[in-house]
């Protein structure tokens, strides 16, 4: 039995342009699964993985492989004794069981791949040398899931087209250097995957129309966030692998030269089924008004970035966490030089969520309440408060800007 | 249908020199010897961001001496550097430096994509303002933890404890090391300090590589290069020891 809630999931992992020209191996690895549990359920399975590049990691390239494996692995062994009905249960192996079975699995997988090596190599096995994140997104036919750890990034498109940041890795704290990132590899490894877990029942996004997950290469060859999810929002259209292959080479060779993997999903359209009268009636009565010179279309307004993607978190208020808290630095520099507002609202297409942080300061949003109470937590952790003016309980943006009550989709 | 057409780009690279133009750096040719050590370094630099398109190398400098100012203001791509000499005179503003640096330092202007910047510290002497508040600044700022910090301490006037705290914690155990100063003795060092800085470290800091953040090692931003030989190496030969 196939999922019908979903279509073509595919994935894809390019060598970066730099590890070419290196002569090192694509460090990245992908895969798309489908796994058959309990009664012919079945439960779709996209995997990124992207091996750290550094010289300590000179089997990473195993490391991303062995880690994609194994989490099918995993994921068939929970589906194997977990119905899909029971999303609690799939909500606490999202949180911690699949990461404690998937780290076990990885750390054998690597012992194993390290004893066969020829020549032997030197020493002790260090997981470092196998380093990796890992990205997962399951799709079951009545909702979907994400875990997993590291600079990973998934996006959500809309039908309308609009993309939004559904999980990032969080801030490793002020001290976390540069290019740093979790992986399989660290020891609190486990414990890392909490923070990336969600599983959201279908019913309650009707919107959603695919999920696009990829490694950092992708969207750090991006000029801005905007242009990454204007990217995640025009990929899914692509129908043929060869195009998403050529584009990603594309991505790194103009980019940031990492490897890069991209793997999605379309969810299925549910049927129409007043579409072949209505939509004939609506054709030819807009044809023949267009024909006699009576339709004049308006030209839209180019959409508000900021209102976009405030719609966008407060459509999903379990986005607003995630996607907020790696703002924190963003916004104590806003708290120490407010003249750092007018730059990001001169240009809010660049950084949305910027230029909305920037709004909130000048009091000039009108959240709904679970993006306005995590705004002022997030004004309040800066040692600053969120204007009034943004607190106004009289001016609630329309309902439509607002997550619908419990209950009540 | 064609791929998607968004605005893709390469990472921006910031190297920034923080330059000492005290009166003391006129002794014994050293600001001669550091203006013709970052000028010869120049090509060199040029041909490693060749080599590597995916980073767009852009170099900035920061004079300090009464007052701090920028020498070269507008992120340059190396390619495009012209280096103009420095001028030796006044006292050791290296706090005000550190505040002038961590205004540029902050998002924005600098980008979202950008690299881990490199921050390359040359001095003589000891501040003369308020180090400590200056480096406070500095370090608040995001890309000030995440930047590849580097000093060079010309001669044994140099305030080595000053430069160490820029650099952040010594590392456990002896010997030389990039995270502690660089002790450059004469011309001949400094120009292999400078070299070093130049090409090795932005080789290695315009790599992809995102690397595991492992407890205690928050200020190894970067795998950093072996060091060139310097004087202190008894089977190094790179001249007299003069300053």
């Amino acid at each position: 039995m196939v999922s019908s809630a979903w279509l073509a999931p595919r994935a894809c992992s390019v060598i970066g342009a730099a590890h070419r020209r290196q002569g090192k191996p694509c460090q990245d690895a992908s895969l798309t699964a489908q796994l058959t549990g309990q009664g012919g359920q079945t439960l779709q399975l996209l995997a990124v993985a992207d091996g750290h590049g550094s010289s300590r990691s000179w089997l990473s390239d195993r490391g991303s492989a062995l880690a994609c494996r194994e989490a099918e692995r995993a994921v068939a062994e929970v589906l194997a004794v977990t119905p899909l009905e029971d999303t609690t249960a799939w909500e606490t192996w999202l949180a911690s069981g699949l990461a404690a079975a998937v780290q076990r699995r990885w750390r054998e997988a690597i012992a194993a791949d390290w004893k066969q090596r020829k020549p032997n190599p030197p020493g002790p096995l260090e997981p470092v040398t196998y380093g990796c994140t890992l990205g997962l997104v399951l799709l079951a036919p009545r909702w979907w899931g994400c875990t997993g750890l590291g600079d990973w990034d998934l996006v959500a498109v809309t039908e309308k087209g609009s993309a939004s940041l559904v999980s990032e890795e969080p801030s490793l704290g002020p001290q976390a250097s540069g290019e740093a990132t979790a992986s399989l590899c660290l020891p609190e490894g486990p414990a890392l995957w909490g923070p990336r877990a969600q599983l959201h029942p279908l019913a309650a996004q009707p919107q959603l129309r695919a999920l696009v997950l990829s490694t950092d290469g992708v969207r750090k060859s991006c000029a801005s966030d905007a242009d990454f999810l204007a990217l995640c929002g025009q990929v899914i259209a692509l129908r043929s692998p060869q195009e998403l292959e050529e584009g990603l080479a594309q991505i790194t060779r103009q980019g940031s030269g990492d490897d890069v993997s991209l793997a999605m999903a379309l969810r299925q359209r549910p049927p129409s089924r007043r579409w072949p009268l209505a939509a004939a009636l609506l054709l030819a009565g807009a044809t023949t008004l267009a024909v006699v010179g009576l339709v004049r279309r308006p030209t839209a307004p180019p959409a508000d970035p900021v209102l976009v993607q405030q719609r966008a978190l407060c459509a999903d208020p379990s986005r607003i966490r995630a996607n907020l808290t790696p703002r924190r630095a963003q916004l104590q520099q806003l708290r120490r030089d407010p003249s750092l507002a007018a730059q990001l609202l001169a240009a809010p297409q660049n950084d949305p969520l910027g230029a909305l942080l920037a709004r909130s300061q000048r009091g000039s949003l009108n959240p709904c309440p679970a993006l306005e109470q995590q705004l002022m937590a997030l004004w309040r952790d800066a040692g600053g408060k969120m204007p009034a003016a943004a607190q106004r309980s009289n001016e609630r943006p329309p309902a439509g800007d607002r997550p619908a009550a419990p209950g009540s989709r | 249908m064609p791929f998607p057409n968004v605005r893709l780009s390469n990472r921006p690279l910031h190297f920034i020199y923080l330059c000492d133009c005290s009166g003391s750096m006129a002794a014994q040719g050293k600001m001669q010897a550091l203006n013709q050590a970052i000028r010869q370094s120049l090509p060199g630099m040029a041909e490693v961001a060749r080599e590597n398109p995916e980073a767009r190398v852009l170099v900035r400098a920061l004079r300090f001496a009464d007052r701090a100012d920028w020498h070269v203001q507008e992120p340059t791509p190396v390619q495009q550097l012209q280096w103009r000499d420095l001028e030796a005179g006044g006292i050791t503003a290296m706090g005000e430096a550190l505040e002038r640096l961590a205004g540029v330092l902050q998002s924005p202007p600098m980008e979202e994509r950008a690299l881990p910047p490199v921050l390359v510290l040359i001095s003589d002497g000891q501040p003369t303002d308020d180090f400590e508040t200056g480096l406070a600044t500095l370090m608040r700022q995001p890309w000030a933890q995440k930047a590849v910090r580097l000093a060079i301490a010309l001669g044994h006037d140099a305030d080595l404890e000053v430069l160490q705290q820029f650099i952040g914690p010594e590392p456990p155990g002896g010997g030389r090391s990039p995270r502690r100063p660089l002790q450059a003795s004469n011309a001949t060092s400094l120009a292999r300090y400078i070299q070093w800085a130049s090409t090795a470290v932005v080789g290695a800091a315009s790599m992809p590589a995102s690397r595991v953040q492992e407890q205690g090692d928050s200020n190894v931003n970067i795998p950093l290069p072996d060091l060139p030989p310097t004087l202190l190496d008894p089977t190094d030969d790179v001249g007299p020891l003069v300053w």
